[in-house]
């Protein structure tokens, strides 16, 4: 139980933790907002390519069983049905918000990211997260002294009326994407086409980065079939297949100012939609 | 656990001064403890399929991917199936992307290509939205792989982050980034540097190391480990 002392400590720490430009007030009034702070505020957290960063130092680390075991639960849900990749990558990359995306360590998302999933599919409620996470916590008082923390299922649940995806029994002996080929309309470019990617004004989700909106390429690869990842996030298993392309930029082209020799080159996989042709 | 074993972690703790001194159980094993309990009570999959994919996490490493490129280098009909058909040359160095589950490690696909460098181009890669990574033949990223600042610096100024790493390449060489983050998983294949006339497939296997196939380094005759030393501990590391 905490105490008044405590809690007073608590908000101090919660209201150092900034989320807002420093140069607009928290809760700004509609003429506060400048069309690119909304972008900015709408600009899914995960995309950071060409973001403003010093050299810090490159380590490796060992990694925490939980870590593992956390990689493995997310995994064991995607084999049985309970969602694709896509769902996991929007909902531990993006809708944890900027604070948890920058704040919080790379698995600790990934956790984050199983419990919203059960309670929003409706697999478990509120209350059975909630009563679990103190049953578990009161397993351990005070210090482990070697011991390791163990899952304690008190029975295993037949799982007959749990709704799953239809892709983890059609992808069987394919895998993804092989199991959507041959579900596209004819692919609209072709190997060496010079294409644009669309500016276009993207909420919630998205695999397009920010830094090759509006730029100039090639098409390197037409590379497979399958649905785009702003449908498959969304658990919609009616979405329509499209084709994907590598496409290769000149880095000159994308950044302004790029010091590097003119050839050098980036390229990234992009879903049709996102492309528009460019006459030469 | 055995009091020998508490030793061992009490000793550890006073010889690494990074390791952070948490013996309670923390936030984030509770929360995966109590979340893979409720999953197996309400079945949405069994403590059985959890063994199993834990036990194929647990065996992938860069082991296969360090030879099969130096497989490649010996071999040019293989070269050609590796450039051509990675998943299937995979198989021939005993990694099988449907595994574990039938349709393959979900969150890494089935799409695998292999990037050949040459004289004049030399790749690197990074998966700038999160941290897509050919796992299955590569083991699990390294921890800088992830981070936001690799991510974030590598698209735009990919020679001053190679320099970090340790490698110059000359304005003649091109520098691609490859930036995988839809289905694609990408690994590089360096060129065979001079000095290893002769040498068998183990031996080209062991300059072929895990940044060499990200593309943050090159093979060089002598070097058999990664750039950066360093490692930062875990608090209850995972069981071997």
């Amino acid at each position: 139980m905490s105490t008044a002392a405590e809690r007073a400590e608590q908000l101090a720490l919660v209201s150092r933790l900034k989320t807002v430009y420093p140069e607009v007030p928290e809760w700004p009034t509609p003429d506060e907002i400048s069309h690119s702070h909304w972008l900015a505020y709408m600009k899914t957290p995960h995309d950071v390519g060409g973001e403003l960063d010093y050299p810090h130092p490159y380590e490796n680390k060992e990694e925490e069983q939980w870590e593992l075991m956390t990689y493995v639960l997310c995994e064991v849900l995607a084999w049985r049905g309970i969602w694709v990749t896509e769902e996991r990558r929007r909902i531990g990359n993006v809708d944890v918000g900027r604070s948890i995306y920058l704040g919080l360590p790379y698995y600790a998302r990934w956790l984050w990211s199983v419990g919203r999933l059960l309670i929003e599919k409706k697999h478990i409620d509120w209350a059975e997260l909630t009563d679990r996470l103190v049953e578990v916590k009161n397993r351990y008082p005070g210090p482990l002294n070697g011991r390791r923390p163990e899952a304690e299922p008190k029975f295993a649940g037949d799982g007959k009326s749990v709704r799953r995806n239809q892709f983890h029994i059609k992808a069987v002996g394919l895998g993804d994407p092989p199991v959507f080929a041959g579900t596209a309309d004819p692919a609209k470019f072709k190997l060496g086409d010079r294409i644009r990617v669309r500016d276009l004004p993207a909420m919630f989700y998205t695999r397009t980065p920010e830094y090759v909106r509006g730029a100039e390429g090639i098409i390197a690869e037409v590379a497979y079939e399958s649905p785009a990842p702003e449908d498959e996030t969304w658990d919609r298993e009616d979405a329509k297949s499209e084709w994907f392309y590598i496409v290769r930029f000149r880095q000159s082209d994308l950044w302004d100012n790029y010091t590097g020799p003119n050839n050098d080159t980036l390229q990234t996989e992009l879903p049709e939609r996102w492309l528009e042709a460019v006459n030469v | 656990m055995s009091n020998s074993d508490h030793d061992h972690d009490h000793d550890h703790d006073h010889d690494h001064a990074h390791k952070p001194m948490v013996d309670e159980i923390t936030d984030f094993e509770v929360l995966e403890i109590a979340l893979r309990e409720l999953c197996i009570e309400k079945g949405l999959f069994t403590a059985q399929e959890h063994r199993v994919f834990t036990e194929y996490a647990e065996q992938i490493g860069p082991t296969p991917a360090a030879r099969l490129v130096a497989k490649a280098w010996l071999d040019p009909e293989f070269k050609k199936l590796a450039l051509t058909d990675a998943i299937k040359a995979c198989k021939e160095v005993g990694v099988d992307w449907l595994h574990p589950t039938g349709f393959g490690a979900p969150s890494d696909f089935m799409a695998f290509k292999i990037l050949e460098d040459t004289p004049t181009l030399h790749h690197v890669i990074v998966c700038a939205l999160c941290s897509c990574y050919p796992r299955p033949i590569l083991g699990n990223s390294p921890e800088w792989y992830r981070t936001p600042n690799y991510r974030r610096r590598i698209v735009r100024w990919p020679r001053q982050v190679l320099s970090e790493f340790g490698l110059e390449l000359p304005g003649g060489v091109e520098v691609r980034v490859e930036d995988s983050n839809q289905k694609h998983r990408f690994m590089v294949m360096p060129l065979r540097p001079a000095g290893t006339e002769g040498w068998t497939e183990d031996q080209l296997a062991e300059i072929l190391t895990r940044d060499c196939l990200i593309g943050v380094a090159l093979p060089k005759p002598g070097v058999t480990n990664n750039v950066t030393p360093l490692v930062r501990e875990a608090v209850r590391p995972v069981t071997a």
